[in-house]
């Protein structure tokens, strides 16, 4: 049978949020990779959007404001055999969390990480977020915005993620797409997903981003990917990648701005000082004998503190 | 009573090869058969401040400290001054002739505060303002002078091409073990496991041991005494930090997260110089497997607690490692692990707070806050340990009980256990049994992680065994939030009910331990590293007559409230040692046992306590003249 990647709960996001449509986008990937359920697990930080694990019949763990990033790559390098994808609110990841968002790009461990970027803090009532640029006054606002906003994919190119992409919550099919090729990506995957939020941000609303988006892809000389790795190569699709980030307001592009699969990941440089680390992962390794008895032994790891004459 | 009992210091420079000259003295000791302890004191600093190594040789187990020393070897100019209350009647005094004259003045690493007091002192004893000065009043203290020209000497050995500098603490380390009469061939063995790697640097400080042995049997009668042979054998010299990384990795660590941090870190450091070895591979025949352990340094406190929590949850045992800095940071994740009954230990390494504080020095500051650490009610377990025995068992046993009751477990330690060198004979293994606990089996459908059972403890799940959700929010069985007020209820009284689950389950002496007789006028209570200390001071005071017994608490989450009350109901008098300001234990002990403790000795200078100290302490406090003692030994 297949396996349905709905939970029965009640989804408690207000009518008309992006959500919804991120929601759809990550059961129908899922579905598409089709991979044993147990493997997956879903993660998210504190917020509205992180409220998604709940809705998706995989694992999930529901953590803690901002510490989303450090939760998934824990569950990750303790068993590098399950696929870990996180979903993090614009403020959990890119204020409370920015610490960790730059970190897990110098690591490149293999997982995704979505951006529910709706320009404000949902669950605490409308603040804005680092998405949102000054001036601005939205409706859950007392005064203009005085924070300059910060560019994610931008932000995500310059800290060495592998695979930076953008899409938007109301084309479902895009976005699944897009997913798709996120988490089957080999590294840190990351994807600034638009989502309006109708209740607090009326100002990038659904049809004030349906006028701007277009897609990459849509032009066939459009080409992200790293192909072989020359640092010639590297460059030009780095600087690519970070010019088109730079397009907003009048144009918004979506698709993947920059992918690089030839950077290890932090799973293989493990790998390469503990050689047994993806046969043998630190969450299924045995560790005592029938007995109890440890197997790990004083005199074999040790001897280096053993004093003799 | 132990034949030879010599206390010695031995200071220099941060950065001045202190380290190397601790290493290089304790185990040339305990290669001969000796017991060795000591520690290590350091600014936070690099290169330049004052540090020392303080350690005690005797013939039986050492279990603590003493001033005045036996023998102060003095590596620079600043030494002697900072030292010169350490000395008493015959204390051997070994110091550097070239840098005699010079001045407190000229002795830049000095803190001003620090070079006030000294001034001040020697003033008003008439003495000069220079390192003779210092020298002269050791003397009238009734110190033994034996002034050693470094330079000539590092020249007789290698010539004039080498810094004198560099070898100051081979050679001072080398005077003062021919001083105490260990035999060249143990000191050379010594170098030789501390240089061993590197060829030509053992050969020079070979050179360096011959010349020292040399100078000293020139200049006869000094020896302090001959020391006899021992039974000579292989052991394990470690240091806290060591012993916590070895406990660990024997009770199934497998990933280790921490963010850097005195003195936590070395733990990791070690770790990350092990990460890959020869394990038993627990089959019938006993073949050898590789296998490793994952370090990970994190990019912050909060991530390395958050990554150690995640892990946990699947299926790795896993811990992480700081002190007071970075405990703070992990405050909020270590409720999270207690409302989702994640089993994560934390080690804990306590330095001087608040804020940086001391933070190369000791302190048992933040029981408290370990016992309260996290917003809301949320069951987890603190203990602590004493000395390096408990140390290595207790971090097997840290991740036993974090997985038996699926909650977060601190364990509590101190700078001083830290940075102790400890001498150990081997491990027994029937005493580091892993207890696995209801571990998961790979299950189709809905699994629930919160179930209630008969047992008050719910099924253990695993990411990729089982699907279940987590959630920092209430939660149903399933994993997902609730608010409903009878579920609320009854998860609250489930994870606070494995408090006294955990309680019944674990060993009364991993609880508390009652040393001495049942029957004493004087009950001292303490925690931690001041074990030892007590121990030896109340071997002192039975001598003498004195009635004392020791209660030794280990577990303070839960709290063994009825075997300490019983003990403390009936006490004449109690007195509370502790390495902080408020009696941080006595306030727990109050809290959960109703009984109030009103004789203190503290002390929060951030330097270890010493026997001396506890003894004259101690006295004090039994004699009336005080209720609250602080000691302030310590340079
Ligand atoms: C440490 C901490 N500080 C503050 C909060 C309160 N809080 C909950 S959600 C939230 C902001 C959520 O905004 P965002 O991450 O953008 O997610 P969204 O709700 O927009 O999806 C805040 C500040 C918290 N839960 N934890
Ligand atoms: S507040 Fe905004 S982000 Fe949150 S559920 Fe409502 S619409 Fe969505
Ligand atoms: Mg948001």
């Amino acid at each position: 049978m297949e396996h349905n990647y709905r939970t029965d709960l009640w989804v408690d996001w207000c009518p008309g949020c992006g959500d919804f449509g991120i929601l759809s986008a990550i059961q129908q990937s899922l579905a598409e990779i089709d991979k044993n359920p147990e493997n997956y697990v879903m993660v998210s930080g504190i917020g509205c959007s992180a409220k998604t694990p709940h809705y998706v019949n995989v694992s999930g763990i529901h953590t803690l404001h901002g510490r989303g990033i450090p939760f998934a790559t824990g569950i990750k390098l303790a068993n590098p055999n399950l696929t870990v994808i996180l979903d993090g609110g614009d403020g959990d990841i890119l204020s409370i969390g920015a610490g960790h968002f730059v970190a897990a790009g110098r690591r490149n461990v293999d997982m995704t990480i979505i951006i529910h970027n709706n320009g404000v803090y949902g669950l605490t009532k409308g603040q804005a977020s680092p998405t949102m640029p000054r001036g601005l006054k939205t409706k859950g606002l007392q005064r203009p915005n005085i924070y300059d906003s910060l560019n994610p994919v931008a932000v995500a190119l310059s800290v060495g993620y592998t695979f930076v992409a953008r899409a938007f919550a109301f084309d479902i099919k895009n976005t699944k797409d897009i997913l798709v090729k996120a988490i089957k990506h080999k590294g840190t995957a990351v994807v600034d997903l638009l989502q309006p939020c109708p209740t607090y941000n009326d100002i990038n609303t659904k049809e004030w981003y349906e006028k701007r988006i277009y897609y990459l892809d849509k032009d066939p000389t459009w080409d992200p990917i790293v192909r072989k790795a020359d640092e010639e190569e590297v460059e030009k699709k780095y600087l690519q990648g970070i010019q088109k980030s730079l397009e907003w307001e009048e144009k918004i592009p979506l698709g993947i701005f920059y992918q690089n699969e030839f950077v290890p990941s932090y799973e293989e440089r493990i790998n390469n000082n503990i050689p047994t680390y993806f046969t043998d992962p630190p969450a299924t390794s045995k560790i005592c004998d029938g007995n109890g008895l440890p197997l790990a032994r004083m005199d074999k790891i040790f001897s280096d503190r053993l004093i003799r004459k | 009573m132990s034949e030879v009992d010599i206390d010695l210091i031995i200071g220099g420079p941060q950065g001045g090869g202190i380290d190397s000259a601790a290493q290089i003295i304790i185990r040339s000791f305990s290669i001969a058969g000796y017991e060795a302890y000591g520690i290590r004191e350091y600014h936070s600093n690099i290169k330049g401040r004052h540090s020392y190594f303080h350690v005690r040789i005797k013939d039986e187990e050492v279990r603590s400290l003493r001033y005045p020393v036996d023998i102060l070897a003095c590596l620079d100019s600043e030494t002697p001054f900072v030292h010169m209350y350490d000395v008493t009647k015959n204390t051997i005094v070994l110091f550097d002739e070239d840098v005699k004259g010079t001045k407190l003045n000229q002795v830049l690493t000095l803190e001003p505060e620090t070079k006030k007091h000294i001034e001040e002192k020697l003033q008003s004893e008439g003495y000069e303002l220079t390192v003779s000065g210092s020298l002269e009043y050791m003397k009238k203290r009734g110190a033994i002078l034996v002034p050693v020209s470094f330079r000539s000497l590092v020249n007789e050995a290698l010539g004039p091409s080498k810094p004198p500098a560099r070898y100051a603490n081979t050679l001072g380390a080398s005077i003062s073990m021919a001083l105490m009469g260990l035999d060249s061939e143990f000191t050379m063995s010594g170098i030789a496991s501390v240089f061993g790697k590197k060829k030509e640097v053992l050969e020079d400080n070979e050179k360096i041991v011959k010349v020292a042995y040399e100078y000293i049997s020139k200049n006869n009668g000094l020896k302090i005494k001959k020391l006899g042979p021992k039974t000579v054998r292989e052991r394990y010299i470690l240091t806290g930090n060591e012993a916590i990384a070895i406990g660990k990795v024997i009770g199934g660590l497998k990933l280790q997260t921490y963010y850097p941090i005195t003195p936590a870190a070395d733990e990791s450091f070690f770790l990350e110089g092990h990460d890959y070895f020869d394990e038993l591979s627990g089959g019938e025949n006993e073949t050898l497997r590789k296998s490793g352990v994952v370090i990970v340094q994190a990019e912050d406190e909060i991530s390395a607690i958050a990554m150690a929590i995640s892990g946990a949850m699947t299926g790795a045992r896993t811990a992480t490692g700081t002190s007071g800095p970075g405990f703070s940071l992990m405050a909020e994740a270590i409720g999270y692990a207690g409302i989702n009954e994640v089993p994560v230990v934390i080690t804990l390494y306590q330095r001087g707070g608040p804020s940086t504080g001391l933070p190369t020095r000791n302190s048992q500051a933040d029981l408290s806050f370990a016992v309260n650490a996290g917003h809301g009610d949320f069951p987890k377990i603190v203990l602590s340990s004493g000395d390096v025995q408990e140390g290595i068992e207790d971090a097997v046993k840290a991740f036993n009980f974090a997985e038996m009751f699926q909650l977060p477990v601190i364990h509590i330690l101190d700078k001083n256990f830290a940075n102790s060198f400890y001498v150990v004979d081997g491990i027994d293994y029937d005493r580091m049994k892993i207890k696995r606990w209801k571990l998961p089996e790979k299950q189709e459908g809905e699994f629930e992680r919160f179930k209630f059972t008969e047992d008050g403890i719910s099924p253990m799940g695993f990411f990729g065994k089982n699907i279940m959700w987590l959630t920092g929010d209430e939660h149903n069985e399933i994993g997902h939030i609730t608010e409903d007020p009878e579920t609320r209820d009854a998860m609250m009284v489930k994870r606070m009910g494995k408090l006294e689950i955990a309680k019944k389950m674990i060993p009364l002496e991993d609880q508390a331990i009652l040393f001495g007789d049942k029957d004493a006028d004087v009950t001292i209570v303490s925690w931690g590293s001041n074990k030892g200390i007590i121990l030896d001071v109340m071997d002192k005071l039975k001598q003498e007559g004195k009635k004392v017994n020791f209660l030794y608490i280990r577990m303070m989450v839960p709290f063994p409230t009825d075997f300490v009350t019983n003990i403390l109901k009936n006490s004449k008098m109690i007195i509370d040692v502790e390495n902080n300001y408020t009696g941080q234990l006595a306030m727990l002990i109050k809290q959960n046992c109703a009984i109030n403790i009103n004789k203190y000795l503290l002390k929060y200078n951030g330097r270890h306590p010493t026997e001396d100290e506890v003894y004259d302490g101690i006295k004090k406090l039994i004699d009336g003249k005080s209720n609250r003692v602080v000691m302030t030994n310590g340079a």
